[in-house]
């Protein structure tokens, strides 16, 4: 069984500082809980013009607690033992040219309990108009690219650092979650039964006997009807955290969304101060 | 910019972001990327986390993930249009 959520929007901002705002959504007020971003690679082909970058992110919070209640420690590992943090990896992948980005996030640990995938596209919207007004326009939409970004050049523009031009993005957002819970007890079961001889059954039936009352199905069920609660959650300030960051971009540009980032972190670190005094979570969740 | 999951690398890395935001804004995303002009200083960060990565056990991770991940991405990482 598997549990999909998917949405449609559209970013008021022009394509290149939607790619670029997506580079720099971290830290922003909504994401308190992401505490680093790094980049593992980074692909650029000249040919194509295409940009493949893989990064990690380090998220708090791993599985949602409910799901945590729902699971025996054995079977989250050792990592469960109280650290309450979570690696995901992001993929992206950039076509300036045909005006897309494509990009998936992914659990890194835990996959077996729950995997979420989330995927988002953006893409420039294909205006339309006859050919020749394509042309002219295809022509002038290249000339305000070309100009969209300053940083602190002179002029008038200088400051506002992205050209708006009422110009709009399109996204497409879906989360697709998988439980395989129990599906690895399955194999081994089969695989006693089919005469393969194991010694491992004394060791499961402790840890798996409210799992085995309850069923592989309904377990796996139950699990990603609580990630797609999570997801449903989530997804808002996801998209809010975005807006902030194109919003600081239009107030100031990329140097308004570096100071803007600069003070979002400092006030995750007193966050974590809190944190630690107070001896529980009080930030979002997502 | 955002945290390196390494504090030790936050230097190097904050030297690559910021190479790399300049390069991205004023040559890729204006279609005039030759070469990625901030790979020597990818190189420095990448060479400070690859450290971390596996002393945490994360680099085994993300090979998993991404081997698990080849098929879909030839099908998936293309566009729709």
């Amino acid at each position: 069984m598997v549990k999909f959520y998917s949405s449609k929007d559209t970013y008021s901002y022009p394509f290149p500082a939607v790619t670029l705002a997506y580079f720099l959504r971290y830290p922003n007020p909504y994401s308190t809980h992401v505490l680093s971003t790094d980049t593992i690679s980074r692909y650029f082909d000249p040919e194509t013009q295409r940009l493949t970058t893989v990064r990690l992110h380090l998220k708090r919070s791993k599985l949602p607690s409910a799901v945590v209640k729902l699971l025996p420690r054995s079977l989250l590992g050792a990592s469960a033992s109280g650290e309450s943090q979570t690696y995901i990896l992001e993929k992206s992948v950039v076509d300036i040219n045909e005006g897309w980005m494509d990009s998936e996030c992914q659990n890194l640990e835990f996959t077996g309990v729950l995997s979420v995938i989330e995927r988002q596209v953006f893409r420039r919207p294909v205006p339309h108009v006859s050919d020749e007004a394509k042309l002219f326009q295809g022509m002038e939409g290249a000339a305000r690219r070309h100009g969209f970004l300053n940083f602190g050049g002179s002029g008038a523009g200088a400051k506002v650092g992205v050209d708006l031009n009422g110009e709009t993005t399109d996204v497409e957002s879906s989360v697709t979650l998988h439980s395989h819970v129990g599906e690895t007890w399955r194999k081994k079961r089969q695989a006693a039964q089919e005469g393969t001889f194991s010694s491992s059954d004394e060791e499961q039936p402790q840890k798996m006997g409210f799992l085995r009352s309850w069923g592989t199905a309904t377990l796996q069920r139950n699990i990603e009807k609580i990630g797609l609660t999570r997801t449903l959650r989530s997804q808002p300030n996801a998209r809010e955290g975005m807006k902030v960051v194109l919003e600081r971009m239009r107030e100031g540009g990329l140097v308004g969304v570096l100071e803007g980032m600069r003070k979002d972190r400092e006030a995750i670190l007193q966050g974590h101060d809190l944190f630690k005094k107070n001896g529980g979570p009080h930030a979002k969740d997502d | 910019m955002s945290a390196s999951l390494a504090p030790e690398c936050n230097e190097v890395k904050e030297r690559y972001d910021n190479c790399f935001l300049k390069w991205y804004s004023e040559k890729f995303l204006r279609g005039a990327a030759t070469t990625d002009e901030c790979e020597p200083l990818f190189k420095q960060y990448e060479k400070c986390l690859s450290k971390v990565l596996k002393e945490r056990g994360i680099d085994k991770m993300v090979k998993e993930a991404r081997e698990d991940n080849r098929e879909n991405d030839a099908e998936h990482m293309r566009p729709k249009r």
